[in-house]
């Protein structure tokens, strides 16, 4: 059944399918993962770094983009895809706060790219944006906020949240373990999204990028050495962990 | 037939179909190209059997030159992975010979000089115990086959956002009498290729054979696809092969690392 109603965007199924958007979602798939974490003061946002070919400059291979001083996003799929939703949306922000003498909501802009990627599922000729966006920041409000979109054109805000390959085994891990406790302060959830991307990542601290953005403080991509330092603080933790529970059964 | 006004007889098109069945018959017979033709698409297809080392041909048929008891059989790229690292870095593998062909749906038109990315397969005996290889029909040998498929080819009546994939499923044949290591492959899912060709062929000759099948949503090669692979370590046919497992996550790190194709459209 699949195969007669899967070439037209604009076909509906007979139950009610609209597979090039379920296969748009599949592209969002082979993208590495990204993982965001909305704490009290601060929210998160890592991704798993795909490895970098020997002669390519690795500024030019991101997956973690500012739209606007309080607002940034992380994507997973096809790049090309990304970069034209990104700059739409950038010129929102600046349209937005020129227009209006005040920056972007990040519901707004959630809500302006939801509906751009919704008309690429409506219009003929056109294929949905095979990506998936995980959109943070803060309001003027100080509350922050974590957004997640899909190539269906819907979104959802989020406590925390995966997209990309091996997202559901992410999601399960925070589902277990995001807790008030595990968001007490901003450097427990920092090491919460840590751990929870280093359940899927295949190379460990090294291929990991970290974002934050702090309450009325502009987007903070982390370096390679300060990963590694919540990385080696988080395999201390798991041993001395470990250690505890073989006390107990002994 | 239809008369025309000069009063000659011509012979009109019938879309009834051709009254002459002589003349069909003559138009579908084989001419002397059609047969050379296909001699050559023949012998092109011929599957060669031959050692790396030497490129020497392997004379003698190896299905009589090594018995053996199990014969384990790896298909596409992470199953091979997972052989590799896990089961051919502990003991000593000899190579025997490999095998090549080459069909009309290859991308090569030279059949020659195949590089050892066309169709390409390598046989290794364990040179401490050299009953473990071999493909001779016996009574007392066990078959064990790894492939993987994409998980969008399972059928299932449950929703499939709540499969784990990757995930482990098995196939045997009448004569496999011990338990698999995960659950059986339901209805209505088929195996296709290669795999479903080697368990025909056991089921037939009434062979002891299980297929261990890993729907993955990664089909290239994958870290936590080959990991989906580790209860096939448990099995009969596996066990007393494998020694030495940190090694062997080290060695399919390595793997990854040169395998890697660069790609930059999906991130």
């Amino acid at each position: 059944m699949a195969s007669r109603y899967d070439r037209a965007i604009t076909v509906f199924s007979p139950d009610g399918h609209l597979f090039q958007v379920e296969y748009a979602q599949e592209a969002v798939k082979k993208g590495s993962t990204a993982v965001g974490i909305r704490g009290t003061d601060i929210v998160v946002l890592g991704v798993e770094k795909k490895s970098v070919a020997k002669l390519q400059d690795e500024r030019t291979v991101r997956k973690i983009c500012a739209l606007d001083d309080h607002v940034c996003m992380a994507f997973a799929g096809l790049t090309a895809d990304a970069r034209v939703v990104i700059n739409r949306a950038r010129v929102e922000c600046q349209s937005h706060k020129l227009t209006v003498e005040d920056p972007v909501t990040v519901e707004y802009i959630t809500r302006f790219i939801a509906t751009l990627k919704q008309k690429y599922t409506q219009s003929n000729g056109r294929r949905p944006f095979g990506i998936s966006a995980l959109i943070v920041g803060f309001d003027d409000d100080g509350i922050p906020r974590l957004y997640q979109t899909d190539p269906s054109g819907t979104y959802h805000a989020w406590k925390a949240n995966a997209i990309g390959r091996s997202a559901k085994t992410v999601r399960e891990f925070l589902e277990k373990n995001y807790t008030e406790d595990a968001i007490a302060n901003d450097n427990e959830a920092i090491k919460l999204a840590i751990r929870a991307l280093l359940e899927v990542v295949q190379s460990g601290g090294k291929n990991i990028e970290l974002a934050i953005i702090r309450r009325n403080q502009p987007l903070k991509m982390f370096s390679a050495k300060e990963i590694e330092l919540q990385v080696t603080e988080i395999e201390k933790e798991k041993e001395e962990a470990e250690k505890k529970k073989s006390k107990k059964t002994t | 037939m239809a008369a025309t006004f000069f009063g000659e007889v011509v012979k009109a098109p019938c879309r009834a179909g051709t009254e002459d069945q002589e003349e069909e018959e003559d138009e579908r017979r084989e001419t002397a190209e059609d047969r050379e033709v296909r001699r050559q698409l023949a012998r092109k297809r011929e599957v060669r059997l031959f050692r790396r080392q030497t490129k020497t041909s392997l004379e003698v048929s190896l299905l009589e030159k090594y018995p053996c008891s199990k014969f384990i059989i790896a298909i596409g790229n992470n199953a091979v992975a997972f052989l590799s690292s896990f089961v051919m870095n502990s003991g000593v593998w000899e190579e025997v010979g490999c095998a090549k062909l080459w069909n009309e749906w290859c991308r090569t038109t030279d059949t020659v000089h195949l590089s050892p990315t066309d169709a390409f397969c390598v046989f290794y005996h364990l040179k401490s115990n050299p009953s473990v290889f071999g493909s001779c029909p016996r009574k007392n040998m066990q078959v064990t086959v790894l492939t993987c498929r994409h998980v969008t080819d399972y059928k299932t009546a449950e929703s499939t956002s709540s499969l784990h994939s990757p995930f482990l499923k098995a196939l045997k044949t009448e004569n496999f009498k011990e338990p698999p290591c995960c659950s059986l492959l339901e209805q209505p899912n088929i195996v296709h290729d290669l795999p479903a060709a080697v368990l025909s062929y056991c089921q037939v000759w009434k062979i002891p054979a299980i297929l261990y099948l890993c729907y993955t949503d990664v089909m290239k090669l994958d870290l936590i696809t080959v990991g989906a692979f580790k209860p096939v370590l448990s099995s009969r046919s596996l066990k007393g092969l494998v020694k030495n497992i940190p090694q062997s996550t080290e060695i399919l790190k390595k793997l990854m690392t040169t395998n890697e194709i660069q790609s930059n459209i999906y991130t």
